[in-house]
């Protein structure tokens, strides 16, 4: 039966899959929230903010994230810098952390886009009914951006659940890493990189039938 | 069509006997290394063999790593390949097609990890693979080894300032680095299950990481070790041997007549160039100056 040998190795196995799990919650929490903050830096007022927020964006987009993860383990230490005394925590934080900044910047260009996407005349009538900036923001523009995006939100988040196996590049213990020490043990490649993409499909085809569903549900017929 | 097929044939009969009279003409006076001048002075194999089919390919397809000093490292500035490993896949290429001429010609690098090295053989990707590839059952059940080309065993580095590791029992609770899908994570847990593995994808990265402290010492065939103190001279190596690391050609199984008297020649050449000295002047040029010893042959 295809996946069997998960069972031979559960701890390999299903302790990588839940690192995978964690990591790809926690990253995506990371993501959204600082994608969001970054998109409101974009269309800020304040022209130097919403340069902050485009460096960070063509800073992240165009660096690999192999060599994002390198620098936040191998990098931020020569600087003095880490997440953690502990090895183990630091690399999963360095992991977190770079899947939380790298996504980040995609959020942030598609929450923007839809922000821009909002009828200027509702923003307009919302601030002549006395709306402060800040107001309109949080009551009319948020709320029907994310409705708008949720679509190419769900693309990040699932590219995001697929790149967490980059992690293992800095000795995250995920289910790639599981898979790959595995195969080691037994020469049993085809089975153990099956299971691994078995399993990376039951994190991502649910995930995405949350999203249609999301989607479905916060659909506005106009 | 069947006349055409035999015009074709013909033409191809002709076209071969003119080249092989114009080699013969010019062969003498080119007086280069070029594969048609130096066919004459290849070493002859029966038709049914597998060097024969690499002597016909034109290419020997060495796989080996571009980061394992001092046994094969891809030199950044010139992309030469350098060290042990990689000239012990020269003296093959020699083996194969003759003396004459840069051996490098007739190799074709594949650059493959610890873990892609069985792989890359059983996939075809690579027809030797010489890359610290240390000999078990487990592995012989994949693919074939030659005759034990290079000893060694798997000792410990650490910072020099560390006094409390000594030998490989002194690693529990402490975190080790070692390469992913090697032999020598296991060898460490075997002998300390209470190890914690930090594993990543070469050994000049778990040198980083030692020297930051995110490791308390890295653990592997004692020669790659030599190659890292030279890295870094704050490290030092430590204990005794724990593991026998005898290191093999790899190469595929012989499947399908596809590698027909491989393994009988690899180990007939391997005898000869230990006998004639060609292997001590290998080690004299890549491990004496790391671990400054003279050996003449793999063992003793």
């Amino acid at each position: 039966m295809p996946g069997a040998i998960a069972f031979e190795f559960p701890d390999l196995f299903f302790g990588g899959l839940w690192l995978t799990v964690q990591l790809s919650g926690l990253g995506l929490i990371g993501a959204l929230v600082l994608g969001t903050a970054v998109a409101l830096m974009r269309v800020s007022p304040i022209a130097p903010v919403r340069w902050v927020g485009a460096a960070y964006v063509e800073f992240f987009r165009n660096t690999p994230l192999v060599v994002q993860l390198f620098f936040l383990f191998l990098g931020l230490p020569l600087l003095g810098l880490r997440f953690a005394s502990d090895t183990f925590d630091n690399i999963f934080r360095a992991a977190f952390v770079g899947m939380a900044l790298y996504h980040g910047a995609y959020v942030a260009e598609v929450v923007r886009g839809g922000l821009l996407g909002v009828d200027r005349g509702l923003i307009e009538a919302a601030r002549s009914l006395g709306l402060s900036y800040a107001q309109t923001l949080r009551e009319v523009q948020l709320p029907q951006t994310f409705r708008a995006v949720i679509p190419p939100l769900g693309n990040i988040a699932i590219a995001l659940v697929k790149n967490t196996s980059l992690a293992s590049t800095i000795g995250v213990t995920d289910l790639l890493f599981a898979a790959e020490i595995v195969e080691s043990r037994t020469f049993r490649a085809g089975e153990a990189f099956l299971t691994a993409t078995l399993l990376y499909l039951a994190l991502t085809i649910p995930l995405g039938l949350v999203v249609n569903g999301l989607e479905r549900r916060l659909l506005v017929v106009r | 069509m069947r006349g055409m097929a035999r015009a074709v044939a013909f033409g191809l009969a002709i076209a071969f006997l003119a080249g092989a009279c114009g080699g013969a003409g010019t062969g003498g006076t080119a007086g280069t290394s070029s594969p048609a001048a130096s066919a004459a002075t290849r070493p002859k194999f029966e038709v049914q063999t597998f060097m024969y089919s690499i002597q016909v390919k034109g290419k020997l397809r060495v796989g080996t790593q571009e980061d394992n000093p001092p046994f094969s490292v891809k030199n950044p500035t010139n992309s030469k390949w350098e060290g042990f490993d990689t000239d012990i896949g020269r003296e093959i290429a020699k083996a194969i097609f003759g003396t004459q001429g840069d051996p490098d010609s007739f190799i074709e690098w594949v650059p493959v990890t610890s873990a892609t090295r069985i792989p890359s053989l059983t996939d075809n990707k690579a027809d030797v693979i010489i890359k610290t590839f240390t000999i078990n059952e487990d592995r012989k059940k994949q693919i074939d080894f030659s005759d034990v080309y290079f000893s060694t065993g798997q000792r410990i580095l650490v910072k020099k300032t560390n006094d409390q590791i000594k030998e490989v029992v002194d690693l529990g609770g402490k975190t080790f680095c070692a390469q992913r899908g090697s032999t020598s994570e296991q060898n460490v847990t075997k002998a300390q299950p209470a190890a914690k593995a930090l594993l990543l994808d070469s050994y000049p990265a778990c040198l980083l990481a030692l020297q930051q402290g995110q490791a308390d010492a890295v653990s592997t065939d004692e020669t790659i070790l030599f190659g890292l103190v030279k890295q870094d001279p704050n490290t030092k190596i430590v204990g005794k041997y724990f593991s026998d690391e005898p290191y093999g050609i790899g190469i595929k199984k012989n499947e399908n007549s596809d590698r027909n008297g491989f393994v009988a020649f690899l180990n007939t050449w391997l005898a000869a160039a230990i006998k004639d000295g060609t292997w001590g002047k290998l080690y004299e040029k890549h491990i004496t100056p790391v671990s400054g010893d003279k050996k003449t042959a793999p063992k003793g």
